[in-house]
């Protein structure tokens, strides 16, 4: 009874929050579990198949959205939390939204983003088959402190438990979870690409062997600290991979063999093309034949947030979420390749959810948008933390004189479109995200009602 | 045109939330006053000279790496210490300020030592002390406030009286979150829990900086930058501090 009680008080809030323009993902499994704290654990008892869950600092969103599309593609039930709801309330949400009142309803399968923090709290919930780690990268330290202690946080929780675990083998950080919980491991990671450096350039997370702490040496770095490394004084190094990405193309959307599986995506970067090799490695663990597989990458498209488009005054603008650095630089190494003059807008904002330490922005190649090919003519800095950002961009190397500060969403986006850059850039962190989608898709609806109006007059 | 050195103290070992951004602020300002600075990284072991050097850099790491720092800095820190009497311009971020004290003594109760340039302790705890902090300071003779976010478990001591803080906590923790007092100031050394990054929303801070490297050469730095940019970063924070 109190089962049926807190899953109609939850949907009502999900319906309420959702009606007030929320987008009514925490609120509602934080109240759900004051009610009945057991609510999480009743209804994940619903999944008939197996629980995935896929942590890490980067790609987890569009990794557990890839896994999710495959395995509708076959034709399973899910329970699947939304972008950036990953801890347990909004996961909490998400059962309960997928949940008929009585929360007798099965599905096949649930899968869980999960923020790094929460993973050993939701173990003692729900028992995951699978744990996928993407990678860690420095990210919203100031939450739990440092890295190390987050990457403990998680062995802790999986250690004595039957899970099994798909890592990526070319992060020198998720090498020991073997020895270190015992459980079985799966590695997927890239061999030799064209794009791999020589060289590193980017931050230092996770250079030092995790076993003895002497400086690694590389061969190649893949993206970032991703890479085949080994270290000189313990000989600790990638482990043998099950699934391996070889022949990467990215012209600019990404191709290559997973195995001996080829696979086309419409996603761009290199970043992605590890979001691709952990779905289909998770997918092929599952036993989807080949063509789902094959089927359900090429189909998947970007979301909010995740580089979505917009055409407002017939410009071309994209609204991209930025979280930490790596996403920051990214986003930015894109801007390089795209060729036309750019009106740049980015709110930073320094809740709960984006990291109350906003000192990352320093971390991040910002001086990108100081190279002649980014092209950028016109830059507004907005949110709660509009004069960091205006000053991480003036000491990128910007001029000044283009650097307007309006902490405003609404101000700031209508005062960067009017730029005289030939298309629109839309930074977000993630709490500002949600409220620029709105404005843009408002701002995009003027626009066609005018273009509407002139052809009628014409 | 002078041509100034900043001396970045294991960039790979210590270097934290965004540390760099400091760097980059006296970089970037040297040169808007129309000097060369050039930052130069020191490595494990690597040999510091002192004689072509106008500032040291130092940020903050975790335990395992500032025990790397400790052990590297111990056999040569008389050198290091005989030229911040001098006068050299230093700022030491979070770990790089806790290693000028005496030692640090974790929560497991093991002891770190450390260079003993300054009579304070470090006692860590378990929860950390986090957040946005306002200080008031005294800088050129002019009082000042510097904003910034702290993010440190250790919690330090002054354990002689004669030592002078930084500047004195109106909202947030500082060394201690008991005395009111932050970081250290001795001639031209800061020390502080400050991140942010410290300096480019303190554009008074930076300045202090590069006024003291400049006196030391002789040159005069007589442009006058616009920091209004700076001061909207600065006052955003600290009215919303205020607010509160």
């Amino acid at each position: 009874m109190r089962k049926i009680l807190t899953i109609t008080a939850g949907k009502i809030l999900i319906f309420l929050s959702r009606m007030l323009g929320n987008q009514g993902t925490d609120f509602p499994g934080r109240a759900a579990r004051t009610l009945y704290p057991g609510i999480l654990k009743a209804l994940a008892a619903n999944i008939q198949e197996e629980i995935f869950i896929v942590t890490g600092t980067n790609g987890k969103t569009t990794t557990t959205n890839m896994i999710a599309s495959i395995l509708r593609e076959k034709g399973y039930t899910l329970v699947h939390n939304t972008a950036g709801a990953n801890m347990l309330s909004g996961i909490t949400t998400a059962f309960i939204e997928a949940s008929d009142l009585l929360g007798r309803k099965k599905f096949d399968y649930a899968l869980l983003e999960v923020d790094e923090a929460f993973v050993p709290l939701l173990i003692k919930e729900v028992r995951p088959r699978v744990v996928i780690i993407t990678n860690f990268f420095r990210d919203q330290l100031d939450r739990y402190g440092e890295l190390d202690h987050t990457i403990n946080l998680i062995k802790e929780g999986v250690r004595n438990t039957d899970i099994e675990l798909v890592l990526n083998g070319d992060d020198p950080l998720i090498s020991h979870f073997h020895n270190d919980t015992g459980l079985h491991c799966w590695y997927y990671g890239f061999a030799q690409t064209i794009y791999d450096s020589v060289e590193s350039m980017e931050s230092r997370e996770g250079r030092y062997c995790v076993f003895c702490g002497h400086e690694l040496d590389y061969q190649r770095y893949h993206y970032a600290q991703l890479g085949q490394f080994r270290c000189p004084e313990c000989d600790n190094h990638n482990p043998d991979m099950n699934f391996t990405g070889n022949k990467l193309k990215m012209n600019p959307f990404i191709e290559m063999n997973v195995n001996d599986l080829f696979i086309q995506s419409p996603y761009q970067g290199f970043y992605n093309a590890y979001n691709i090799l952990a779905a289909v490695s998770a997918a092929r663990l599952v036993g989807i034949e080949d063509r789902t597989i094959q089927r359900a990458i090429a189909g998947y498209r970007p979301r909010a947030g995740r580089m979505e488009n917009f055409i407002i005054n017939g410009k071309r603008t994209i609204l991209i979420l930025v979280k930490n650095p790596t996403g920051l630089n990214q986003t930015l190494s894109t801007l390089l390749y795209d060729t036309k003059s750019k009106n740049l807008f980015i709110a930073l904002n320094d809740n709960a959810a984006d990291g109350r330490d906003i000192s990352w922005i320093w971390d991040a190649d910002v001086e990108m948008l100081a190279d002649v090919k980014a092209r950028i003519v016109y830059v507004v800095s907005s949110g709660q933390r509009s004069g960091d950002m205006a000053v991480r961009i003036k000491y990128s190397g910007v001029n000044p004189g283009i650097i307007n500060i309006k902490s405003d969403l609404k101000e700031g986006i209508e005062l960067a479109v009017a730029g005289a850059g030939e298309t629109n850039y839309i930074l977000s962190t993630y709490t500002a995200l949600f409220e620029c989608q709105k404005i843009l898709r408002k701002l995009q609806k003027d626009d066609s009602k005018i273009v509407g109006q002139r052809q009628l007059q014409a | 045109m002078a041509g100034f050195v900043i001396a970045h103290m294991y960039p790979d070992l210590l270097n934290l939330y965004g540390d760099r951004g400091n760097l980059l602020c006296l970089q970037q300002r040297m040169r808007w006053h129309g000097h060369d600075c050039r930052i130069k990284n020191i490595r494990l072991g690597e040999k510091i000279e002192y004689a072509n050097i106008d500032m040291v850099f130092m940020g903050g790491g975790s335990d395992r790496e500032q025990g790397l720092v400790y052990r590297d800095l111990a056999g040569r820190s008389d050198e290091f210490m005989a030229r911040i009497e001098d006068g050299l311009p230093v700022l030491c971020i979070c770990g790089a300020y806790q290693l000028l004290g005496t030692s640090y003594i974790a929560v497991n109760g093991q002891v770190m030592e450390g260079l003993k340039f300054f009579n304070f302790i470090t006692r860590g705890a378990k929860n950390r002390l986090i957040g946005n902090v306002l200080i008031k300071a005294c800088m050129d003779g002019d009082e000042i406030s510097i904003v910034g976010f702290e993010n440190h478990g250790g919690r330090t001591f002054f354990e002689d009286d004669t030592l002078q803080a930084l500047g004195r906590v109106i909202k947030g923790y500082g060394n201690n979150g008991e005395d009111k007092k932050e970081g250290i100031k001795y001639k031209n050394l800061i020390g502080t829990y400050l991140h942010g990054p410290l300096l480019p929303k303190n554009p008074a801070a930076a300045d202090f900086f590069l006024k003291a490297m400049a006196r030391r050469r002789g040159v005069e730095l007589d442009s006058r930058l616009d920091d209004y940019i700076e001061k909207i970063a600065h006052e955003q924070i600290k009215n919303r501090l205020l607010a509160k």
